[in-house]
């Protein structure tokens, strides 16, 4: 028989609980990080039309979040290297914690909830090698540290909760300058695609073929069957090798065949991936440019646009797109509709709350 | 009725200056796209009938003048299709390995073979290899190889000049609805303006900045196409192309930038050898210095000058991914 704690996570995961609270913060269908007009940073609520919800003031430039399987409440990191993560309180408006990473630790702008919102856990890496670690938070006790266990690789990046109640995580293989963003292992990078148990204890570990270790993974989505899309960027000469592939814990990794032209158009670097039913969309704010895949690799959607970055399903096969000028699109079959312009950049990721 | 005409003057008159995107587009760039092809097609048909590096040579440097002139943009088209027609930077001898193992074994002999051998056997950076290297006989393997590289890179060209017609006719209806590519006219002169900064990079980071090396250790191996010589007109001509590309788009004179585009090709004037292979000597190594300094003061003087004028700024996403 199902613990409570697994039945209300799968409940969560399925998405069939109300987002109570959210409606207090103005309901937002989506969290985003910006910069806004006069150079400072916030967080904003958008919701499903396009329209501003809230503004939450942000310390430094954000990156992404993770909102709470149950609560009204969400998470927002620091781009990396990471000092500070917020709970923000949808029902209040107000922040609700400030998360540290403990002496030494960098937190690396990406987190997820487990064990239905209980276990709070945070993308992080030593300052002084990037071995990466997953950092543990009692999310239902006021989000105290509780430890932090080995997340499988070097410079870990985004990590996420599958609908089984574990997690993915992508350890993008780059070591990185205690003080800066400088790459230092680039010839010897071994990125690899590691799964946790929900206590956040590793499983499995997955690793790309010998020609694919320069292409570092760094953001996931999870597909209707399971199977987990995992995004790159090449840090190799010459053309890049697929940047999408598909996996399952207990198989490989799957590159995407999706035209061989695709990779280089995309400047060999995918910033954002989400999965709306069984497509996937990428984007590429370095080739200027987003597409909407199948599964097969067959490319669905092929949209140029300057600084497109931030992904989010928006209804069935559809997608919200967010770029650096401030619009936000929402591209299906159809011509891409602009939902709305707003004075500030939008940063890499969109998190889904509504 | 009669103060219409006047009203509607005076209005004009108050607008401000508008950057003149269609301008580039067809005084510099669509033309550019146009003679490249025309330029590979050219090379193509006396490749098909003189091997001779002497029948070569014209219609070769012909073909890289062309290039260089639009090979700097990487936007529409350009993204997926630069790469396959100048394969450089090449920090692994991909196209020397890949050209070792074409002339061992059984090598392309039509354009659709060159096309299917991967980027590194393709375009005007193979027939550098191929042109340049110590063991070209024109009545050998290596002769037919480059008829099909030059077939190859003449179909390449022509693709990209028609995907740029139909790509400048999305960019000159910015701001249409359906258009998200171009949302205003803004961003189509927004994304020009960031492929001539693009490009004044690439040619101090790059094409300067490779041979170059590290301080105390120059790489001249590492240079654009050195073996058929064309390290430095590569410098020249897309520094012409940039500059034509400047005024076209600017909405006035641009004076600094223009000053800074003439010391820059001084300096690249004074370069002793064109094929900058002599880096390694002192006096060689500060010229080359100099002239990278130059082309980044150019950029300076575009970034101070044009985008202004622009009203236009870089991206934020593009710049440091994440």
């Amino acid at each position: 028989m199902p613990t409570r704690r697994a039945f209300l996570a799968t409940l969560a995961a399925t998405g069939s609980l109300p987002a109570l609270g959210w409606a207090d913060a103005g309901s937002p269908a989506w969290l985003s990080c910006a910069r806004e007009a006069d150079g400072g940073f916030a967080l904003f609520g958008l919701r499903a039309d396009g329209a501003l919800a809230f503004r939450q003031p942000l310390p430094t430039r954000g990156h992404a979040g993770a909102r709470h399987p149950l609560r009204p409440e969400a998470v927002i990191f620091a781009r990396r290297p990471g000092a500070w993560a917020l709970v923000l309180d949808a029902a209040t408006g107000a922040v609700a914690a400030r998360l540290a990473p403990p002496a030494g630790h960098q937190f690396n702008g990406h987190g997820a909830f487990l064990q239905g919102g209980a276990l709070l856990v945070t993308s992080e890496q030593l300052a002084e090698t990037s071995e990466g670690r997953l950092g543990l938070w009692a999310a239902d006790e006021g989000y105290q540290r509780i430890g932090d266990l080995p997340s499988g690789g070097i410079g870990p990046h985004e990590i996420r909760a599958l609908a089984d109640g574990t997690l993915v995580i992508a350890n993008g293989g780059i070591a990185t300058d205690p003080t800066d963003r400088t790459k230092l292992n680039i010839p010897d990078m071994r990125p690899n695609l590691a799964f946790a148990d929900a206590e956040g204890r590793l499983r499995a570990v997955l690793e790309p073929a010998p020609e694919a270790r320069q292409a570092s993974i760094r953001h996931l989505a999870e597909l209707p069957d399971g199977r987990i899309a995992a995004a790159m960027q090449w840090e190799g000469e010459g053309p890049p090798p697929p940047l999408l592939a598909l996996a399952r814990p207990d198989g490989g990794l799957a590159p995407v065949a999706a035209p061989e032209a695709l990779w280089p158009a995309l400047q060999g670097y995918i910033g954002s991936v989400a999965a709306a039913g069984d497509r996937i969309a990428i984007s590429s704010p370095r080739g200027g440019r987003m597409a909407a895949l199948a599964t097969d690799g067959r490319l669905l959607v092929d949209l140029a646009r300057a600084d497109a970055c931030g992904l989010a399903a928006a209804g069935a096969g559809a997608f919200l797109v967010t770029d650096g000028s401030g619009a936000l699109f929402r591209v299906g079959d159809g011509p891409p509709l602009l939902l709305a312009r707003h004075p500030c950049a939008w940063d890499n990721h969109v998190v889904p709350v509504g | 009725m009669r103060s219409l005409p006047f009203a509607l003057a005076l209005l004009l008159a108050a607008a401000p200056a508008r950057a003149d995107t269609a301008r580039a587009l067809d005084a510099v760039l669509l033309p550019g796209f146009e003679r490249f092809a025309g330029a590979t097609a050219a090379l193509a048909r006396a490749a098909a009938a003189d091997c001779t590096p002497e029948a070569l040579r014209a219609p070769y440097d012909a073909a890289w003048d062309a290039w260089v002139r639009v090979g700097f943009v990487g936007i529409g088209p350009s993204a997926g299709a630069n790469l396959s027609i100048a394969f450089w930077p090449d920090a692994r001898g991909a196209t020397q390995k890949a050209l070792r193992e074409a002339l061992a074994g059984d090598p392309p002999a039509t354009a659709d073979e060159v096309a299917r051998s991967g980027a590194a056997l393709r375009g005007l950076t193979a027939l550098d290899a191929i042109l340049g290297g110590d063991g070209y006989r024109p009545e050998g393997p290596e002769c037919r190889l480059a008829a099909a590289v030059a077939a190859d890179l003449a179909a390449q060209a022509e693709a990209l000049a028609a995907a740029w017609t139909g790509h400048a006719a999305l960019m000159k209806a910015a701001g249409e609805p359906g258009n998200a590519t171009y949302l205003t006219p803004a961003e189509a002169t927004s994304a020009l303006y960031t492929q001539l900064l693009a490009g004044l990079e690439f040619a101090a980071d790059q094409r300067l900045g490779r041979p170059l090396g590290e301080a105390g250790r120059a790489r001249p191996a590492r240079a654009e196409a050195w073996r058929t010589g064309r390290p430095v007109p590569n410098l020249m001509a897309e520094l012409a192309a940039l500059q034509e590309l400047a005024l076209a788009l600017a909405p006035g004179p641009l004076p600094r930038s223009d000053a800074a585009f003439a010391e820059a090709r001084t300096a690249l004037a004074a370069l002793s050898d064109p094929t900058l292979q002599d880096l390694e000597d002192p006096q060689a190594r500060l010229r080359a210095e100099a002239a990278q300094q130059r082309i980044r003061a150019v950029r300076d003087a575009l970034t101070a000058e044009l985008g202004p004028a622009l009203g236009v700024t870089a991206g934020f996403n593009a710049l440091d991914g994440d």
